[in-house]
């Protein structure tokens, strides 16, 4: 069957999308801005900005000189992206095979669906086929709050210019070239500095660049020009790879009886992690979460979940994280179904475990599990690994990082700034009785001072934005007279002595 | 009639003690401490795989002492620091040779949360060494780590004060105390007294000892007179003094 391309264009994406997530900004004037050389530039605006006179391409300065309430909105392209996918998902509704065209647009391919839509805005003669599909899926579009251009024709390359620059919606293929001479040379999808060249030696229409002889076109412009030719016109193949949603990670067993025992449930879980790690070594990811759903006969669910540190496919890793869980699992009456899911997973690197050379690898795996094991009973928060920071400031030097955060490197610290083993936050009032550096009090004990090194002048730092309220505090070490030794500072107005840390 | 009695030696009959015990001395990894302590140990040296208690009146020097026998056992594995807070600081220890690169912290504020932690810490063959400050435990639990030890040949090493219950199945029982050092030395140096107050298969002993550059070496104590008044080094000098 000769393949009927549906093109759809949204002229206004992005201004659609705000204008439809908050709709008081219709009646204001905005516009989407982009980065360019370091400088905001208009990349689209709404109705009032485009009747006040701004276009696509000034930049922001100069716009707001034009209308100096302007609302200036930076571009979210992924935001744009989650709309078009919705879109193509969407449109799975017309046809299976739709693809985004990754620019602007949306491309379905209609060959042999259309007879099945009936266009009813047309009462009096209900018409069938390609117009009335066309009819409905731009006005269901429409309804949604986005603007929209369609074209139907014999070959991806004419429907994508056709719906952009074309005038009629739906053209054979025997029209096609008839269609396209007219259209600018925009139209064919060429690299944007090909067509400014084609501009400069007056080729402004498709018609006059067919007119040129092949040979030196290919010479001058490349090989690319003549491809983009050939598929618009149908002499070259162009093929869609349509979109599929991503299945679901899911593993059902349903048991002809329904078990009871730890040791069955465990049977079976081992046999729906073999599933879903197989399925999940093809896709090269590792699973991040994973729900187990116990339906048992009596019309409840008992579930059990875990999460992991870092992606994870091995299954004896993820056998040993759901044992931790499964002595909470109620059985009741029994399980008659069993459904494991994975609802977070992350792409993971496929590695030859099984090679006696990658016996590292496998090591590394056992303390991932270890690792996993450890956060899933405590949190993740609690098990963590230092950080250290360039910062003099004994509270801001060590971070505590939790395993699961991406690891950044340490400042290296300078040998001479002795700290203490424990660090005492926050610090412990001292008492001073004597003259300083002679003997302090805590808690009742009396130390007397035999050897002191210091002071360490720390200040609180002027610039920081929490900057604390005092201004300096002087560190110093102490040794008592029966050898223990502390890390005591004192406080700058008023003066106040406290202790920091207990050295070795 | 001629009777042959066999009479077992020596050297059997302590073989079959060690069996009773479970700890075959020649088959240990050990670390070495200091030349003339491990000399008085029967296993030349600090044995690997196995639970040391280590006891300050401060917290501190337990650490540091424990800390730098971890960082010298072979091996990339991380070591894993287990405590209720989060007062542990390992930019002290690096006058000790141990990088704040390697620890692995887990807090765990409820006693069997660190309980079990340790044990599962202890089990795991990729962990280097288990440091952990354990305020009460029991000898079933101390029985079972050193079981666990002995299987993965990970080392744990239980920290506590003065006050906390004796872990009774450790291999080696230590107490460290500080205690004053010459004068004119740096606060990167450490003077400690060890106590070995048990050790399975040999005897109790005391030793004083100074950490300076970058391993133990014998040290005669001070008399309290020589100590001296109070005297102040500066910040400044120290910095020179690093270079």
């Amino acid at each position: 069957m000769q393949p009927r391309m549906l093109c759809l264009y949204f002229p206004g994406l992005a201004v659609d999308r705000l204008e439809r997530e908050k709709p008081e900004r219709r009646g204001t004037p905005f516009a989407v801005t982009q980065e360019l050389n370091g400088h905001p530039h208009i990349a689209a605006v709404n109705l009032p900005a485009r009747q006040a006179g701004i276009r696509p391409g000034m930049r922001l300065a100069d716009a707001r000189t034009l209308l100096p309430g302007l609302d200036a909105i930076p571009d979210d392209p992924e935001a744009n992206r989650g709309v078009k996918r919705r879109f193509v998902e969407w449109c799975n509704r017309y046809s299976p095979l739709v693809a985004d065209d990754n620019s602007g647009g949306i491309v379905i391919n209609i060959a042999g669906c259309a007879h099945l839509f009936v266009d009813r805005m047309v009462e009096r003669k209900a018409s069938r086929g390609e117009a009335a599909l066309l009819q409905d899926v731009q006005a269901r579009i429409r309804r949604s709050g986005y603007r929209v251009r369609g074209a139907i024709a014999g070959t991806l390359g004419a429907a994508w210019a056709l719906a952009r620059y074309g005038k009629k919606a739906i053209v054979s293929r025997e029209e096609t070239p008839a269609a396209l001479d007219p259209l600018p040379v925009e139209a064919l999808r060429l690299p944007g500095e090909i067509t400014l060249e084609l501009r400069r030696v007056g080729i402004t229409h498709i018609a006059l660049l067919r007119r040129i002889p092949r040979q030196s076109l290919a010479v001058r412009y490349g090989p690319g020009i003549l491809l983009r030719l050939d598929q618009a016109y149908g002499n070259a193949e162009e093929p869609l790879v349509p979109y599929r949603p991503p299945t679901p990670h899911r593993a059902i067993r349903t048991l002809a009886e329904p078990v009871a025992t730890l040791g069955s449930v465990q049977y079976v879980l081992l046999d729906l992690l073999k599933e879903i790690c197989n399925r999940l070594e093809k896709e090269h990811t590792g699973a991040r979460r994973l729900n187990l759903d116990c339906y048992r006969v009596d019309g409840t669910v008992s579930s059990c979940r875990i999460g992991t540190s870092r992606p994870v496919r091995s299954i004896t890793h993820l056998m040993r994280l759901f044992q931790e869980k499964l002595s909470g699992l109620d059985a009741g009456f029994g399980i008659e179904t069993l459904v494991l899911s994975v609802p977070s997973f992350d792409e993971l690197d496929s590695g030859q475990l099984n090679l006696p050379e990658f016996e590292a690898d496998r090591e590394d795996t056992e303390l991932d599990g270890f690792v996993d094991r450890l956060g899933m009973r405590l949190g993740f928060d609690k098990v963590c690994r230092f950080r250290i920071h360039e910062d003099f400031l004994p509270e801001r030097a060590v971070e505590f990082r939790p395993v699961t955060a991406e690891e950044r490197s340490s400042a290296s610290w300078p040998a001479y700034r002795i700290r203490p083993v424990c660090f005492i936050d926050p610090p412990a009032r001292i008492e001073v009785p004597g003259a300083p550096l002679s003997e302090f009090r805590l808690g009742g004990e009396r130390h007397r001072i035999v050897r002191a090194e210091g002071p360490e002048r720390l200040t609180a730092g002027w610039w920081r934005d929490d900057s604390p309220s005092w201004k300096f505090r002087d560190y110093y070490r102490v040794e008592d007279d029966r050898g223990a030794r502390f890390w005591i500072f004192r406080e700058s107005d008023p003066a106040r002595w406290y202790l920091r840390g207990h050295l070795p | 009639m001629l009777i042959v009695v066999v009479m077992p030696t020596l050297s059997q009959l302590r073989e079959q003690i060690e069996c009773l015990e479970g700890v075959q001395r020649r088959r240990l990894r050990t670390v070495p401490i200091c030349g003339y302590i491990d000399k008085a140990l029967p296993y030349n040296g600090l044995p690997l795989g196995c639970i040391h208690e280590m006891k300050a009146r401060h917290l501190a020097g337990a650490i540091a002492f424990a800390a730098l026998l971890a960082a010298r056992i072979p091996g990339e594995g991380p070591l894993l620091f287990a405590a209720p807070d989060r007062s542990f600081y390992p930019l002290g220890l690096l006058p000790y040779a141990c990088q704040p690169e390697r620890w692995l912290h887990v807090t765990a504020r409820r006693p069997e949360d660190l309980i079990w932690t340790v044990s599962e810490a202890v089990r795991c063959p990729r962990i280097n060494a288990v440091l952990a400050i354990m305020p009460k435990t029991d000898f079933t639990f101390c029985r079972r780590l050193q079981l666990a030890a002995e299987s993965s040949g990970t080392t744990g090493f239980l920290l506590g004060n003065a006050s906390s219950a004796p872990a009774s199945s450790a291999i080696t029982r230590w107490r460290v105390s500080s205690v004053n050092g010459p004068p004119g030395r740096g606060f990167d140096e450490a003077f400690w007294e060890l106590e070995l107050s048990y050790c399975r298969g040999g005897r109790p002993g005391k030793w004083t000892v100074a950490w300076r550059s970058g391993g133990l070496e014998r040290f005669r104590p001070l008399s309290p007179a020589s100590i001296g008044p109070a005297r102040q080094d500066t910040f400044e000098a120290a910095r020179a003094k690093a270079g």
